[in-house]
């Protein structure tokens, strides 16, 4: 079993809104997503959904003006910039919506193994040399000359291997494909090979257009003046124009909508008939019936000549079944990504436009807003009197540390409540000795070092170790200056499946007797953090700026999940 | 620091076994801290490179390393397997054969053919044989015994495929300047493991 | 085996800079090995600086060769953490050859760069051409030649990272060979901080905060 540790997971207060019904005002209130009725509601972090909620408070965003945590569910995303993730070069809007999605250098992955492709010359040294060294090469020309070919430095796979040669070193995604939609035409793979059992192919004979987007051309060009045919004036025809701009159009669409008073106000108009496109130069692209060169190319290239399943996946193209119909995958574009709140549109985060810039024109991270808990072991594996294994014993009362950590400048005071057994099928039992505390302001200098030089001198910190402490019910078990470390004491059930005794049954109940679900050992603790804290003035904004002398109360409610660890099986 | 910074290296000493009985070939570039032991001969045939840290052990059979061979560093070549049987020999690897940083060949048999490339970190078990001008990708392991055919690649965890480059005569010419290059960066002390 | 008796032997040597080096860390060619300074190097570490960039030979030596810092190895920035048994080395580049006869001064070494805040897992084997800031490598990776990393990058645990491949920044890589899994989120910037584990190593090394 592998190595578990405690984690602590934020349920985000999307799980609960329906889609649409959030007002725009009532959401720009501070407000605790807990509704009266709420708080009569358990959380169970094992059900379904609670899978699409929960998120480490890394990956949670703030809004400052709804004051409530936000996922990467419930955001909403904007598209900065796009770029190539191998040669990280910016690609421009306009030509994503007219190439496509990838990269349209020189970059690709393996279609064998998906690593990087570098493009060599066939006649170079076999060590991989960096394309721009290469290219470096080239223009001093004395390096090597073609024809070029793209090798994985990982798999020694090569592009020679499906008869793929360059003529230039750059720009090989428009040489591909350029080789591409000729290929098909012209390529007969498994039909020269001396083997006995070939036949000539349909193939070659047809001249079919192979490849999916030549196909799609010839149909739509097909479409296209079948349609112009049956409505001349409609003014269909023009290239990447359906004809929802043209008045004919409009008609149609306006009778599919308001029902039949427009058609039976005019007289239906002759129906011409459209046909079907019905030779391969319209695009008709028959099934394949004939299976003799799949059949002989299975005999010659045997198992392993076939393509896996997980390599057509990431073909560009579908179709492919042998490994010679691979083609090499151009890089998929990576984004970087504005994302705002869902309710206010707010920015939440805002990454600079430059591909090479790290840096954030803005963060909001709910970890600088709300107390992050860490989780571990009041007396650590190994130590004297401590656990010896990472398991926990059934039935053995186990205690643990939450500390939490105040990131604001202001007091927070902190009330937790946990249901006395987690839910379940394996019910532990759960005891939070200090459920009510106040985590001290955090410091204004953000200075690491000053920080920890006074740390050691803090007059808070009561205990520097932890062994030979008595732990007390309602008191903090130690405490710095923003930050607290309260026990929770956890009596860990045995999971073995047994049937319940009748006398606790309720009536109607069931027996789960099925086998052990994957993490069902996992002591997980639904935990309800509430937060109470005063704002100063002047970070009340807008409409609460009645009372600005006095401080104003905020609160902030939302349930966590606490992974504390596995339950041994014995 | 002041001490160590005249230093050429920090190597701190290794408790080796006792010193193997060793056979170098012509021109045969082995570092000072390379550690060479066990009681079966070691024969390291000429222009081969041993690289710093690189531990050759005849405790389990003889080591026999070709020609124009490059051993990285922190390999382990004739490693104790899992099971007592020795072989009649530990290791072979022919020429140009490269083994590369913390990867482990077991004793017992073990031949590696001309012109393998055997990937970072990857364990070769005992007996296996390999053919010529394979690729052991990284972390990749060959179970003992297994026999893996010439021009085999083993990458992703042990999928395989067939070599069909052909790039053997360029691939030998590109080691062997590697090699001239090495022999003028590692500081060779073949007296070192001969007395 | 202590050749110097005087004194209670500690288990790192301290340098002014703040490097803190484990006395059983293996460095090949310590003068072609730069370090930016507070850089942890823990025990069985070990560092190729003996793979440096070679002069070119004889006959073209006075262009650059013998100056200073001209064929450093391996530059390491500041706050960097290397943990037990991992391996840094340069590369050989064959950088193809321009003159046609095929001399051996056209294969080199490659120096390898690591930025600020690099963590190295223990066992990790690093050949990379350059690894940014903020780049955390986990436990046995093996990162192959001329692999460029950028700043804000997770390899997971037991990633093979192929050579040649650009692993672009925030992103989080894991597989054989590697690939994109994830995205580093916006919450999870100040984790690849690692001042915080440099004082939790030395000869007196600090608690670790709260």
């Amino acid at each position: 079993m592998a190595s578990f540790t405690p984690y602590a997971y934020i349920q985000c207060p999307c799980v609960d809104s329906v889609p649409g019904s959030r007002s725009p005002d009532g959401a720009s209130t501070p407000t605790s997503h807990s509704s009266p009725e709420d708080d009569e509601r358990d959380f169970d972090p094992r059900s379904p959904r609670s899978n699409y909620s929960l998120y480490p408070i890394e990956y949670m965003l703030y809004c400052e003006d709804c004051h409530t945590v936000r996922c990467e569910r419930c955001v909403t995303e904007e598209v900065v910039t796009l770029y190539c993730p191998s040669c990280l070069f910016e690609v421009g809007n306009s030509s994503v919506k007219t190439e496509g999605n990838r990269c349209t250098r020189s970059c690709f992955q393996c279609p064998i193994c998906i690593g990087p492709l570098s493009v060599q010359s066939l006649e170079s040294t076999p060590a991989a040399p960096e394309p721009s060294l290469l290219s470096a090469d080239h223009a001093t020309a004395t390096g090597p000359a073609g024809p070029w070919i793209l090798c994985c430095s990982y798999c020694n796979w090569n592009s020679s291997e499906i008869g793929v040669k360059f003529d230039k070193p750059q720009g090989i995604f428009a040489q591909l494909s350029k080789l591409r939609s000729g290929y098909d035409n012209h390529h007969s793979r498994y039909t020269s090979s001396g083997d006995g059992d070939t036949y000539p192919t349909k193939r070659d004979a047809d001249g079919e257009p192979g490849s999916t987007k030549a196909r799609f051309a010839s149909l739509k060009s097909f479409y296209q003046t079948q349609m112009s045919n049956e409505n001349p004036n409609s003014g269909l025809g023009s290239t990447m124009d359906y004809g929802y701009g043209s008045p004919g159009a409009l008609s149609r669409i306006m009778s599919l909508y308001s029902g039949n008073t427009l058609s039976s106000a005019k007289p239906k108009s002759k129906p011409t008939i459209m046909r079907e496109a019905d030779t391969t130069k319209e695009g008709l692209f028959p099934a394949k019936l004939d299976d003799t060169s799949v059949m002989s190319g299975l005999r010659s290239a045997g198992y392993d000549g076939t393509a896996t399943r997980a390599q057509v996946n990431v073909q560009v193209e579908e179709g492919a079944r042998f490994a010679t119909d691979l083609w090499p995958i151009p890089y998929v574009l990576r984004t970087k990504r504005t994302k705002r709140c869902p309710s206010c549109r707010h920015i939440l985060s805002k990454p600079e436009a430059k591909v090479s810039n790290t840096r954030w024109r803005m963060r909001l991270i709910a970890g600088n807003y709300i107390p992050s808990i860490t989780i571990k072991p009041l007396i650590p594996v190994g130590a004297p009197g401590g656990p010896t294994t990472h398991l926990l014993t059934p039935v053995k009362p186990v205690q643990y540390l939450l500390t939490f950590k105040n990131p604001i400048f202001e007091t927070i005071k902190v009330t937790l409540a946990t249901p006395a057994v987690t839910p379940g099928r394996f019910a532990s039992k759960v005891t939070l000795l200090c459920p009510q505390f106040q985590i001290g302001a955090n410091s204004d200098d953000y200075n690491l070092d000053e920080v920890l030089k006074d740390r050691d001198k803090d007059p808070q910190r009561k205990r520097s170790d932890t062994t030979g402490q008595q732990v007390e019910a309602g008191k903090e078990w130690d405490s710095g200056r923003n930050w607290v470390s309260v026990v929770v004491e956890v009596v860990p059930s045995s999971i073995q499946i047994e049937p319940k005794p009748t006398i606790l049954k309720k009536l109607g109940e069931v027996d789960d007797l099925g086998p052990l679900r994957e993490d069902e050992d996992i002591v997980e603790i639904p935990i309800f953090v509430h937060l109470e804290w005063e704002a100063s003035a002047d970070q009340v904004t807008g409409k609460d700026r009645e009372d600005k002398e006095t401080k104003e109360k905020k609160e902030l409610a939302y349930w966590c999940a606490l992974g504390i660890g596995r339950i041994s099986p014995e | 620091m002041s001490s160590s910074n005249k230093r050429q290296s920090v190597l701190p000493k290794v408790p080796s076994g006792p010193k193997a009985p060793v056979n170098f070939g012509s021109h045969v570039t082995i570092a000072d801290s390379a550690i060479l032991t066990g009681s079966h001969t070691i024969n390291i045939s000429s222009e081969s490179v041993i690289h710093p840290r690189a531990r050759l052990e005849s405790t389990y059979g003889r080591i026999t390393i070709g020609r124009r061979c490059i051993v990285h560093e922190r390999t382990h070549v004739g490693a104790p397997s899992s099971d007592d049987k020795r072989g009649d020999f530990g290791v072979l690897t022919e020429d140009y054969v490269v083994v590369e940083v913390g990867s482990i060949i077991e004793s017992g048999n073990t031949t590696i053919g001309e012109g393998c490339h055997i990937g970072p970190r990857v364990t070769i078990g005992k007996g296996a044989k390999l053919g010529k001008h394979c690729t052991i990708t990284a972390k990749s392991i060959i179970q003992p015994g297994e026999v893996v055919p010439d021009y085999t690649v083993v990458y992703s965890n042990g999928l395989r495929r067939t070599d069909k480059r052909g790039l053997e005569i360029l691939k030998a010419k590109a080691q062997a300047r590697q090699i001239e290059i090495l022999r003028r960066l590692i500081s060779s002390n073949p007296a070192k493991f001969k007395d | 085996m202590s050749r110097k008796p005087a004194g209670v032997r500690t288990e790192y040597i301290e340098t002014e800079t703040g490097n803190k080096v484990a006395r059983k860390a293996n460095l090949v060619g310590t003068q072609h090995i730069m370090l930016g300074g507070k850089t942890v190097i823990m025990a069985d570490a070990m560092i190729r600086g003996d793979l440096a960039r070679t002069a070119p030979t004889s006959s073209s030596s006075s262009s650059s060769g013998t100056a200073p810092g001209s064929n450093t190895a391996v530059f390491i920035g500041r706050y960097c953490f290397l943990s037990k048994g991992c391996c840094l080395r340069p590369r050989d580049a064959s950088t193809r050859a321009r003159h046609a006869d095929d001399t051996p001064s056209a294969f080199t070494y490659m120096p390898l760069r690591l930025g600020d805040h690099v963590f190295v897992g223990e066992s990790a084997i690093v050949q990379a051409a350059a690894i940014g800031s903020h780049v955390h490598v986990g436990k046995n990776v093996v990162i192959g030649e001329f692999a460029i990393i950028k700043d804000f990058v997770r390899v997971l645990d037991d990633t093979v990272i192929p050579a040649n491949m650009v692993i672009p920044s925030f992103t989080v890589v894991a597989g054989q060979p590697a690939r994109i899994v994830g995205e580093v989120p916006e919450g999870g910037h100040e984790a690849f901080e690692l001042r915080e584990l440099y004082r939790t190593v030395g000869n007196n090394p600090q608690p670790a905060s709260v």
